[in-house]
C-alpha cells in the first residue's frame, strides 16, 4: 500500500516564530489520522502545507504521489476550522460551486446524497446565515468531500456539535474510509481521536511529539498505575512494597507504583495475602498521555512567548 | 481556465444578484442628478412668494411706472399658476429674468418722505420683523444724471433686503427702471422709441455642428448645437463611466473581506491559485460593468429618443467607452481587492481607501474646465494620467471636438501598462493579505509584499 501523505523534514517559520520544526510524517492510504495539540502548536500550519497553501521553507512534503507544485490538487478536500461558507450563498448553490472549484461538473447527485446521507435535505435551498451552527459545520463537511477527493483534510470537524450530530458526522467519516479516502482530522477531542483513528500525530510547539498507532503509543507511555478489586470478604488493602500512592475508586483501588517493573511483584504480594476479583494494568488515554506532554504550565508558557513575540 | 470562469460566475451573481446591487443602479443617477431633479420640482411646486417692497422714489416719475409694471406682472402670474401655485402645461415659461423668479408676486408701496439714516434704519428694522420684504431707493440724479461723467458711477439707485445679492426683485426693478428710463430719455430726445426698438434688434448666432459627407455622397445638414451637447452630454458620460467603475469595482473589497474574515479563502485557495482566484474576480467584476453599462445605456437611448436628443449623441465614441471602461474597472477592482485582503475589517480599510478616492474621483473636481477647454493642455494632461484617463479621456471625446486620434490611443496604452502593474502588484499583495490574520499591517508592509514578488 502506498503513502497518500509523506513529510520529510519539513520546516516553516513566520519571521523568528519556528511554526513546524523539521517534522516527518508518513500516512498511509484509506488511513484516518488524527492530529492533536495544543491552539498554536502548528497543526493548522501543517495541514495547509499538505494542501499547498503555505510552502515549506526546506524539507519535501508528497502528497498522493506529487513531491511538488504549487498549484492546488482537485484531489484533496479541505474542511477550514469553523466557517469557510459564504454566509449569503443558497446550501445547493454553495456545494455546487465548491464541487466546480474541484473541477467536478455534475455534482447534482452528490450533492443531493449527501444532503440526505446527513439528514440536511431541507436546507438546500436555505442561506448559509439561516442555518444553526451544527447544521452549518455539516454543510461544510459536505463541501469538503463533495468532490469526491482521494484525501480529505478536516480541521476540527466535531467543534461546536452536539452528539447526535458528532455522531451522524463519525459515521460520514467511516463511510468515507469504505470508499478508500484518506482522512486526517485535527481535534481537540481525545476520546474521539481515539475511537476514530488508525494512528495519532501530535504535535507541540512545533515538534512532532506523538506519531503511530494507538498501541503503540500506549506502548510507549507505558503506565505506573494498575487497579485491582478485592473479593467483598476482605476488602482493605494490605501492606504493599513499591506502591507510591492508594487512591480509592469505589470498588476499584488504583495504586500507583514507583515504577512500572513492579507490577508483577506488587501481584505476588496481593494473591498471597487476599482474594483478588480483578487485577489491571491501566493504559494511559490519549488525553492523559496529551496532558503529560502538554503540561498545562508549559502551554501557558508557550502561549505567553507566543504574545510577546 | 474553467477554474477562473467558476470563480468569475459566481463573482458576477454576487454583485448583480442583490438587491443592493438594483437599489444602487436606482439610486445612483438619482443622487448624481439629485440636484438638479430637486431644483426643479421645488421649481415645480413651490408656492407663490409675496413681496412688500417699499419704493422712496425721489425722482417721482419712476413708481407709477413699476406700480403698472408690477400689476402686470402678478395678473401674468395668477394667469399661468393655478390657485394651487402649480405651472399649468406648456405655459411655464415668462422670458427674461432667472428661471426660479417665477413664483414671486411683487406688491408696491410708495413712500414719500424724506429718506434719512433713520428712516433706512427703521425700513432695515422692518425687513428683519418681516413686515416688508425690501425697499428701494432711487435717488433724484438716478435718472438726471449723464450716465457717462465718472461721478454718476456713485449715484445709484440701492435696494435694500436681506437677499439683496440674489434677490430676483432687484433684478426685476432694475429691467424695467431701465426700460422705463430708456424711454423717457429718448422721448426727451424726440427719438421715435419704436424705432430704436427696431434698431436694436440683436443678431443671434446658432451655434451648429460642422457637416460631413454621408454615405451617399450628400453633404448632411448641420445641427443645432446649444447647452445640452456642449456640456451636460459630456458630463453625463463621464458621470456614467464614473458610476460603472465605481459600482463594479467597490464590491470587491466586500467579497474579499468576506472570503478573509469567513476562511473562505483558504477553502478557495485549496481548489485554486490565488492567480486563478484573482483572475476570476476581476472578470467577474469586469462582467458585472458591462451589465451595468448596458442597463443603463439601453434605459439612457429610450430617454434619448423620446426627448429627440439621440441625433446629437456621437455614437462613434461608444467603442472608446467600452475600452476604458474595461480598463478602469479592471485598475480600480485590483486595488479594491489588494485593499480588501490587507485589512481584516472593513473599519481599517477606510483610511487605504481614501487616496484611492482621490484618484478615483480627482476628474470630479476639474471636469468644468476639460469641457470648456477639452483640447488644452490640462485637459490633454489630464486624461494621460492612468488612474483618471477613462473617466476624463471620455469627457473629452464627448465634446464632439477633434481630439488627435494619438491621445485616445496612448490614454489606452498607459492605462493598459498602469493597469496591468497594478493587477501584479495587487496579486501578490492579495496572495500574502488573503490568509494573513491578526493585526493589520503596516502600509509599508503591504507595499513590501506587492514589490516583493
Amino acid at each position: 500500500m502506498s503513502n497518500a501523505i509523506e513529510l520529510r523534514q519539513v520546516r516553516k517559520t513566520f519571521g523568528k516564530n519556528v511554526a513546524v520544526n523539521d517534522v516527518d510524517l508518513v500516512v498511509p492510504e484509506g488511513a484516518i489520522y488524527g492530529f492533536i495539540g495544543p491552539n498554536g502548536s502548528g497543526k493548522t500550519t501543517t495541514l495547509r502545507m499538505i494542501l499547498r497553501i503555505f510552502q515549506p521553507d526546506s524539507g519535501e512534503v508528497v502528497v498522493l504521489g506529487q513531491a511538488t507544485g504549487k498549484t492546488a490538487d482537485d484531489r484533496l478536500g479541505y474542511l477550514p476550522e469553523e466557517r469557510g461558507l459564504y454566509k449569503r450563498m443558497k446550501v445547493f448553490e454553495l456545494l455546487t460551486y465548491y464541487a466546480r472549484l474541484k473541477g467536478f461538473y455534475d455534482c447534482r447527485g452528490e450533492i443531493d446524497s449527501w444532503l440526505e446521507r446527513l439528514g440536511a435535505s431541507d436546507w438546500a435551498n436555505k442561506k448559509i446565515d439561516a442555518l444553526s451552527k451544527g447544521m452549518a459545520q455539516k454543510v461544510q463537511f459536505i463541501s469538503a468531500v463533495v468532490a469526491k477527493p482521494e484525501l480529505v483534510i478536516l480541521d476540527e470537524p466535531f467543534s461546536g456539535l452536539d452528539p447526535v450530530n458528532m455522531e451522524s458526522l463519525r459515521d460520514a467519516i467511516l463511510h468515507l474510509r469504505q470508499l478508500g479516502t484518506t482522512i486526517i482530522f485535527s481535534t481537540h477531542d481525545m476520546d474521539m481521536a481515539e475511537k476514530l483513528c488508525d494512528g495519532v500525530f501530535m504535535i507541540f510547539q512545533g515538534n512532532k511529539v506523538l506519531d503511530g498507532t494507538m498501541d503503540e503509543i500506549q506502548a510507549d507511555y507505558a503506565s505506573n498505575r494498575i487497579r485491582v478489586a478485592l473479593s467483598s470478604a476482605d476488602n482493605t488493602l494490605p501492606e504493599l512494597h513499591g506502591v507510591l500512592e492508594t487512591l480509592p475508586k469505589g470498588r476499584y483501588y488504583d495504586l500507583v507504583l514507583a515504577d512500572t517493573s513492579q507490577a508483577q511483584s506488587v501481584l505476588h504480594q496481593l494473591t498471597s495475602q487476599r482474594e483478588i476479583q480483578h487485577f489491571e494494568i491501566v493504559k494511559p488515554s490519549l488525553h492523559d498521555i496529551f496532558v503529560s506532554i502538554a503540561r498545562p504550565e508549559e502551554v501557558l508558557a508557550a502561549s505567553k512567548e507566543e504574545a510577546l513575540a | 481556465m474553467k477554474k477562473i470562469l467558476t470563480i468569475a460566475f459566481r463573482e458576477y451573481k454576487a454583485m448583480v444578484g442583490t438587491k443592493t446591487f438594483l437599489l444602487s443602479i436606482i439610486m445612483m443617477p438619482v443622487l448624481m442628478g439629485g440636484g438638479l431633479v430637486a431644483l426643479q420640482l421645488l421649481n415645480n411646486v413651490g408656492e407663490i412668494k409675496e413681496r412688500d417692497i417699499l419704493i422712496a422714489d425721489a425722482t417721482g416719475q419712476i413708481y407709477p411706472v413699476l406700480e403698472q409694471a408690477a400689476e402686470a406682472r402678478n395678473a401674468m402670474i395668477d394667469k399661468q399658476f393655478g390657485e394651487d401655485g402649480k405651472p399649468r402645461d406648456g405655459e411655464s415659461d415668462f422670458g427674461g429674468g432667472p428661471s426660479f423668479n417665477k413664483a414671486e408676486k411683487f406688491y408696491l408701496t410708495a413712500f414719500g418722505g424724506e429718506m434719512t439714516e433713520e428712516k433706512r434704519l427703521e425700513f432695515s428694522d422692518k425687513i428683519r420683523s418681516q413686515e416688508l420684504y425690501g425697499f428701494l431707493e432711487i435717488p433724484r440724479e438716478a435718472i438726471e444724471q449723464d450716465s457717462t461723467s465718472a461721478a454718476s458711477a456713485n449715484i445709484r439707485a440701492r435696494f435694500f433686503s436681506q437677499d439683496s445679492g440674489l434677490s430676483p426683485a432687484r433684478g426685476w426693478l432694475q429691467s424695467v427702471i431701465s426700460e422705463a428710463v430708456k424711454n423717457q430719455r429718448l422721448v426727451e430726445a424726440e427719438i421715435d422709441v419704436q424705432l430704436v426698438a427696431k434698431a436694436s434688434q440683436p443678431v443671434r448666432i446658432t451655434g451648429v455642428g460642422l457637416v460631413e459627407r454621408a454615405s451617399d455622397g450628400s453633404i448632411s445638414e448641420a445641427e443645432e448645437k446649444d447647452e445640452l451637447t456642449a456640456i451636460f452630454l459630456p458630463m453625463g458620460v463621464m458621470m456614467l463611466m464614473f458610476m460603472v467603475i465605481f459600482m463594479a469595482s467597490q464590491p470587491m473589497l466586500e467579497s474579499v473581506l468576506e472570503e478573509k474574515s469567513q476562511r473562505i479563502a483558504e477553502v478557495l485557495l485549496g481548489s485554486a491559485n490565488p492567480f486563478q482566484l484573482m483572475c476570476g474576480k476581476l472578470l467577474g467584476s469586469v462582467a458585472g460593468s458591462v451589465t451595468i453599462f448596458a442597463i443603463y445605456a439601453v434605459g439612457l437611448y429610450f430617454v434619448a429618443d423620446q426627448r429627440g436628443y439621440l441625433s446629437s449623441f456621437p455614437f462613434e465614441i461608444l467603442p472608446w467607452f467600452v475600452l476604458f471602461q474595461i480598463l478602469g474597472v479592471l485598475f480600480y477592482a485590483s486595488i479594491f481587492l489588494a485593499v480588501g485582503a490587507s485589512v481584516t475589517q472593513l473599519k481599517e480599510a477606510q483610511s487605504l481607501l481614501l487616496p484611492v478616492w482621490m484618484l478615483l474621483m480627482s476628474p470630479l473636481f476639474v471636469w468644468i474646465f476639460i469641457v470648456q477647454d477639452p483640447t488644452g493642455s490640462v485637459a490633454t494632461w489630464f486624461s494621460l494620467f492612468p488612474p483618471a484617463t477613462p473617466t476624463t479621456m471620455m469627457l473629452r471625446l464627448a465634446t464632439g471636438q477633434t481630439i488627435p486620434i494619438w491621445q485616445p490611443i496612448l490614454g489606452a496604452l498607459l492605462t493598459s501598462l498602469a493597469t496591468l502593474s497594478i493587477v501584479v502588484l495587487a496579486g501578490r499583495i492579495f496572495r500574502v493579505g488573503i490568509l494573513w490574520q491578526g493585526k493589520t499591517p503596516k502600509l509599508s508592509e503591504i507595499i513590501k509584499w506587492g514589490l516583493s514578488g
